[in-house]
């Protein structure tokens, strides 16, 4: 499959760049080898082809996870030349692992193998704990890097686990063989399998952070560099929610009474500790952790949903929080290298150094927020009707509860900017494609907000 | 009847081990020395704590030799369906040494390959 | 015209986005004139569809623009419902709001942030009419939000002010808390009905009994909503907190349009209302408690602008006892009249403290009426309309509501007559410390005392000819008129059949009107003794103390009876309201719930340890947990 190769290759030509010195020209490199990643996946839409002897299937859903991963990823290359001054000489080295890990992520959305998916997570989160320690003489990066490397590890084991537990019940790594085999046994509780579905539930549950397995997300949050920790929130949570939502609604849809109520509570939990925890945060990094795992809570919602709405609901929610996430960390990066303070005082008078970065900082927190008119508002419109289809009110009214709480630390930023005079009064500027790709992801986010359907349906 | 059978071969597994040590305890001569009851370890003594730093190159080492392992086990397989899938399998597996040789490029270039 | 409805809020927002974008560059006279122009083409398209209406018949038409959102088997259309009871909230909206606009000019002038008031002023039209027009809830929605930030950003337009963005704050984390009643009860519309349109939801409802339980739910979840947005009891207190934004801000968001969406939405969803007799009844007597409470806090607050942001909290709890007694065409009347001589109050208060270069507290004011004779005939006749005497706005659709208060419950009867009392006391209370007497200001602002500039004056007239006249639309037929009104809604609340007949005799009318009227000019004398003097700068206690001398020395024991009967409890009880009650009980329980999860946030937050080792022993204890939960639930499953 074309964008697979197409990736691998610019991950490999970018490997070469400081060696054959063109390392100027790797961020072009990258991008162009992204949009052409883009154009390939774009032109599968629809036809639902299957791969290396139906290890993959590229099917409406795929297309639309893999994407948005690489759209996101496209931006985030964009910032990253901006970013990394300090780190320069390694600047093909990480592109290349950054365009390795969307491999990850394209495999993790659209494999039909338990192996593949195994090989996607791996990828994924092999080229993350290298990222994480970008920062080789910072303390907190090597301490990142290696609290996610060692928890990481930890949870890869018992999704590994998982899958052999899987493969004795159902002899078979195929998504359609055990799809088959769990309907045809639905009835009656096979521990086996039972033992197989949980362990793989808690390895996907630490990928997308959520309670109790989410206490590596704010260290490795907070101490990777931010541009980094942007690519994590993003791109990695979106991938495996796809991973996630694909193979349990899949395989696992039959026998949803018996993990649904593992996932209520995580649910609840998660959203809990992450928004409660994030209240008090000073330091909008680690905040936005607390966040991204509160978004991780909203979205656990739609893997209870037991039709076709739970996948359109995932991904008008990865792509609302991706494209609010993505803008609202590069912010924090922009004033972080001006202010030197990653708190959120350092956002004070945003309004007189930047009118624009004021505002886009204030449409992507009104979006996360979700506040009405913005993509944030219909994510969870979405999410939270599909759960309430399938009938869990209680479950609905408690998230929305928290999704209250959220608004009051996702005004502090806001505040901050807009209602707070600056400690300096030095002007930021930027360069020009960096305003226009803000500008555009704020763009994106009213006009999902006006009209959600520009989502198709997958 | 399948249980019976399973319980019978570990109590007979069990069983043999046991049998086979305590007769050694038994009949074998013991001579108790401080030498005798040092932990074997393969070649010298340790001389002072045993955590110490190793050079990074170890690792470098240790990494580019597992690239090469994990190739030589996907080689096996390879070699089994070649004759049955002719060229394909060929070109395949062309493209796949050609990628670990860009790795091993990369290493060298990097100078990883250089002792210091 | 009815065609051309999309422009309507359309408009609005265009001049947002000319507006926004080009604050600070494009001058303030263009600024204005965008502002202002934009607000006023939705005027002329709203007349033309008002127009269109009356021939038409006042047949509902649902403009259907595109599907907005599909999810399932789940669709909302964007679409524009136009039927009398939204004709008749669009004309409020867009005549105030022009109104409000055009003294804006003049209040702002010297406003650095001018465009940008501006903006934030046209998005709230945009929201406001939104919110009035959307056929569905979620368009409903959609516009109760924005117009919630626009609030919010103009409340803390001010924003170098601390204590005015910590108002900004309060107003919008209360009005979220009523926002998330809103939220629940729309996702079990969609649950009950499998649609949010209007029309069709109220078609399906038909079926259920009266009494329903779901009904009552969803019923019951809006109005936590509208208490909210309508600042009533609990969540009451942020409107005179709000009044921190500038005076035409207070007009128009938190006077005559957006603090009575509420009683849209729940007008619009009478026919579920009628269906859930414990919600109304609930509806009402919340609606009476806060009229109460507000009428007696209103009675000792010194700042001009405070004592009429209680004053609207008090006028919006009469118009939900109106909706709780199923009484929605009055509590629609009560609505209109009330944007009228609210925010002529609101305005004329403005120009006086225009006039006094930003002074607020009514204790250095006095003696205005030479000064600002303009300010001083409209404020008179807005007083006159807010208490309540004939033939002015007030009079009228007061009157309905309290018939139907009688004609329901004597409970609900004696607390709005007690309200209305309270009304008249400290609405003159604050004619006269204003107006009368001698000036009890600096000298540098009487020196620049001046009456403000036509721009601001204009609005102030054309107000006061509605205020004067707009009763007009409702004459009780005991006087032998004709309630144009009530017909006028026939076609929206026609088809509820639930709604019970508020028929009193006409004696009874009679009776209630002529008591009435004594009682105002009672305590018009009453008042006027004590206020319009000629006290110059003392301290609140010493006023009160010579006034109360000079009254045993010049009248009877009865006076003094009086004073201590009545005045005496009700400061007593006034400030018991305000001191105890709000302060205490209320921004108590709202903080106290916020300090709950503070403490929650840090002991969450100490589990965070940063070390690694307990991390993992948190993931194992979480695994076996999950491993343990399944067990147990496969067994009982």
């Amino acid at each position: 499959m074309n964008v697979v190769i197409a990736l691998t290759i610019t991950g490999i030509l970018n490997l070469f760049g400081s060696i054959f010195s063109y390392r100027k020209i790797t961020p072009l490199l990258s991008i162009i080898g992204l949009t052409t990643a883009i154009v390939f996946n774009s032109m599968y839409w629809n036809t639902n082809q299957s791969f290396f002897n139906h290890m993959m299937v590229v099917d409406n859903y795929a297309v639309a996870f893999g994407t948005v991963c690489m759209v996101l990823a496209a931006c985030l290359i964009i910032f990253y030349n901006r970013f990394m001054g300090d780190n320069d000489h390694h600047l093909p080295e990480v592109l290349s692992v950054i365009v390795l890990s969307v491999d990850g992520a394209i495999v993790m959305v659209s494999y039909t193998n338990l192996l593949m998916l195994f090989l996607g997570v791996e990828i994924l989160s092999i080229s993350f704990y290298i990222l994480a320690g970008l920062k080789k003489k910072d303390l907190g990066s090597n301490e990142a890097a290696i609290k996610y490397f060692l928890m990481g590890a930890f949870s890869t084991g018992f999704l590994l686990l998982g899958i052999t537990l899987i493969y004795g019940a159902t002899a078979s790594f195929d998504l359609s063989v055990i799809s088959e085999y769990v309907k045809l046994n639905s009835t009656s509780t096979n521990y086996l399998l039972l033992s197989g579905v949980l362990l793989i539930l808690v390895g996907l549950l630490f990928k997308v952070a959520a309670a109790p397995f989410h206490f590596w997300t704010p260290d490795v949050y907070q101490g990777a560099p931010t541009i980094i920790t942007a690519f994590f929130a993003t791109v990695g949570k979106i991938a495996s929610f796809g991973a996630f939502y694909r193979l349990f609604q899949m395989c696992f849809s039959p026998i949803v009474n018996e993990w649904s109520g593992v996932i209520m509570v995580v649910a609840i939990i998660t959203m809990f500790i992450g928004n409660i925890t994030a209240l008090q945060q000073k330091n909008l990094k680690r905040m936005f952790a607390y966040s991204s795992i509160a978004h991780a809570g909203y979205m656990l919602l739609a893997l209870l949903s037991h039709d076709y709405l739970g996948g359109n609901a995932i991904l008008f929610y990865s792509i609302a929080y991706g494209i609010s996430s993505m803008s609202a960390f590069i912010i924090i990066h922009i004033i972080q290298t001006q202010t030197g303070t990653d708190e959120a005082m350092g956002f004070a008078g945003l309004v007189h150094k930047n009118k624009t970065l004021a505002m886009i900082t204030a449409i992507s927190m009104l979006s996360l927020s979700g506040i009405p008119l913005t993509a944030g508002f219909f994510g969870k419109f979405y999410l939270f009707s599909s759960a309430i289809e399938s009938g869990y009110v209680l479950l609905v009214c408690l998230a929305v509860i928290n999704s209250f709480i959220g608004i009051y630390y996702y005004f502090k930023p806001v505040i901050e900017s807009y209602f707070k005079d600056s400690i300096t009064d030095d002007v930021i500027k930027l360069k020009s494609v960096e305003t226009i790709l803000l500008i555009f992801l704020s763009i994106a986010t009213i006009l999902l907000g006006i009209f959600p359907g520009l989502v198709p349906a997958i | 009847m399948g249980n019976v059978s399973l319980i019978v071969l570990m109590a007979c597994g069990i069983g043999f081990c046991g049998l086979a040590q305590l007769v050694s305890k038994l009949i074998a001569p013991s001579s108790k020395n401080l030498q005798k009851l040092q932990a074997y370890e393969c070649g010298v003594p340790t001389i002072g704590a045993s955590w110490i730093q190793f050079n990074v190159g170890y690792y470098l080492f240790a990494l580019i030799f597992l690239v090469f392992d994990v190739e030589l086990m996907f080689l096996f397989p390879w070699a089994v369906v070649n004759k049955e899938m002719g060229i394909t399998a060929f070109i395949e597996i062309v493209v796949f040494i050609f990628i670990l040789f860009l790795g091993l490029l990369y290493a060298w270039k990097k100078g990883a390959l250089k002792w210091m | 015209m009815t065609d051309l409805v999309w422009l309507v809020p359309l408009l609005p927002l265009i001049g947002f986005i000319i507006n926004g974008l080009g604050f600070g560059k494009i001058s303030k006279n263009t600024a204005a004139i965008i502002g202002c122009g934009s607000v006023f083409l939705s005027l002329i398209i709203v007349a033309g569809i008002f127009y269109e209406d009356l021939g038409r018949g006042g047949e509902a038409v649902q403009k259907t623009y595109f599907t907005w959102i599909t999810a399932g088997n789940l669709s909302i259309d964007f679409s524009l419902l136009i039927d009398r009871l939204s004709i008749v909230m669009m004309l409020i909206v867009t005549g105030v709001g022009l109104l409000i606009h055009i003294y804006s000019v003049g209040y702002m002038h010297n406003d650095v942030g001018f465009g940008k008031f501006f903006a934030y002023m046209n998005l709230f039209m945009f929201s406001m009419l939104v919110l009035v027009l959307g056929a569905n809830y979620v368009m409903l929605f959609i516009g109760w939000e924005g117009v919630g930030l626009c609030s919010y950003l103009l409340i803390g337009f001010w924003y170098k002010n601390r204590e005015y963005t910590a108002a900004a704050n309060k107003a919008f984390i209360m009005n979220r808390i009523g926002d998330l009643g809103f939220l629940l009860g729309l996702f079990l519309i969609f649950k009950t009905f499998g649609t949010s349109d209007f029309q069709r939801v109220f078609s399906s409802v038909q079926s259920f009994s009266s009494g329903d339980i779901t009904i009552t739910l969803i019923t019951l979840f809006l109005f936590i909503g509208a208490m909210g947005k309508s600042a009533q009891i609990p969540l009451f207190t942020w409107l005179p907190d709000a009044m921190a934004g500038p005076t035409p801000v207070s007009a128009l968001i938190h006077a005559a349009t957006m603090v009575t969406a509420g009683i849209y939405m729940i007008a619009r969803s009478n026919i579920m209302y009628a269906l859930a007799p414990s919600t109304s009844e609930f509806v009402a007597v919340v609606g009476a408690l806060t009229a109460l409470m507000a009428g007696f806090i209103a009675l000792t607050q010194t700042d001009i602008k405070k004592v009429l942001a209680y004053s609207t909290v008090s006028q919006l709890g009469y118009m939900f006892v109106a909706l709780g007694l199923t009484a929605y065409s009055s509590a629609m009347f009560h609505v209109m009249t009330h944007a009228f001589f609210k925010a002529l109050l609101f305005l004329g208060a403005g120009s006086v403290i225009h006039a006094l270069s930003g002074e607020q507290n009514m204790r250095k004011m006095g003696g205005l009426r030479k000064h600002l004779p303009i300010t001083f005939i409209t404020m008179a006749i807005a007083t006159l309309a807010i208490v309540g005497f004939p033939p002015f706005a007030g009079f009228f659709s007061k009157d309905e509501i309290l018939t139907a208060a009688y004609s329901h419950s004597m409970f609900l009867f004696v607390i709005l007559s007690l309200t209305s009392v309270l009304t008249v006391l400290y609405m003159f209370r604050f004619f006269f410390l204003t107006f009368f007497g001698e000036f009890r200001g600096t000298k540098y602002q009487i020196d620049h005392i001046h009456e403000s500039p036509k721009s601001m004056t204009l609005p102030l007239l054309i107000l006061m000819v509605l205020s004067a006249v707009g009763g007009g639309l409702g004459i009780p037929e005991a006087l032998g008129g004709k309630h144009f009104l009530s017909e006028y809604f026939n076609h929206v609340f026609g088809g509820n059949t639930r709604i019970q007949s508020h028929e009193v005799s006409h004696f009874f009318e009679y009776g209630l009107m002529i008591i009435s009227m004594v009682l105002i000019i009672l305590i018009y004398q009453f008042t006027k003794q004590r206020y319009d003097k000629k006290v110059i700068g003392k301290s609140v206690e010493e006023l009160k103390m010579s006034l109360w001398y000079k009254l045993s020395l010049n009248k009877f024991y009865v006076d003094e009876l009086y004073d201590k009967i009545i005045v005496k409890p009700l400061n007593g009880m006034s400030n018991f309201f305000f001191n105890s009650i709000e302060k205490k009980v209320i921004d108590g329980a709202v903080n106290g719930s916020g300090q709950t999860v503070y403490f929650l946030s840090s002991m969450l937050k100490s589990l965070q340890s940063g070390n690694i080792g307990f991390y993992v022993l948190m993931m194992v204890i979480g695994i076996v947990a999950i491993l343990f939960f399944s067990l147990i639930n496969t067994i009982t499953l």
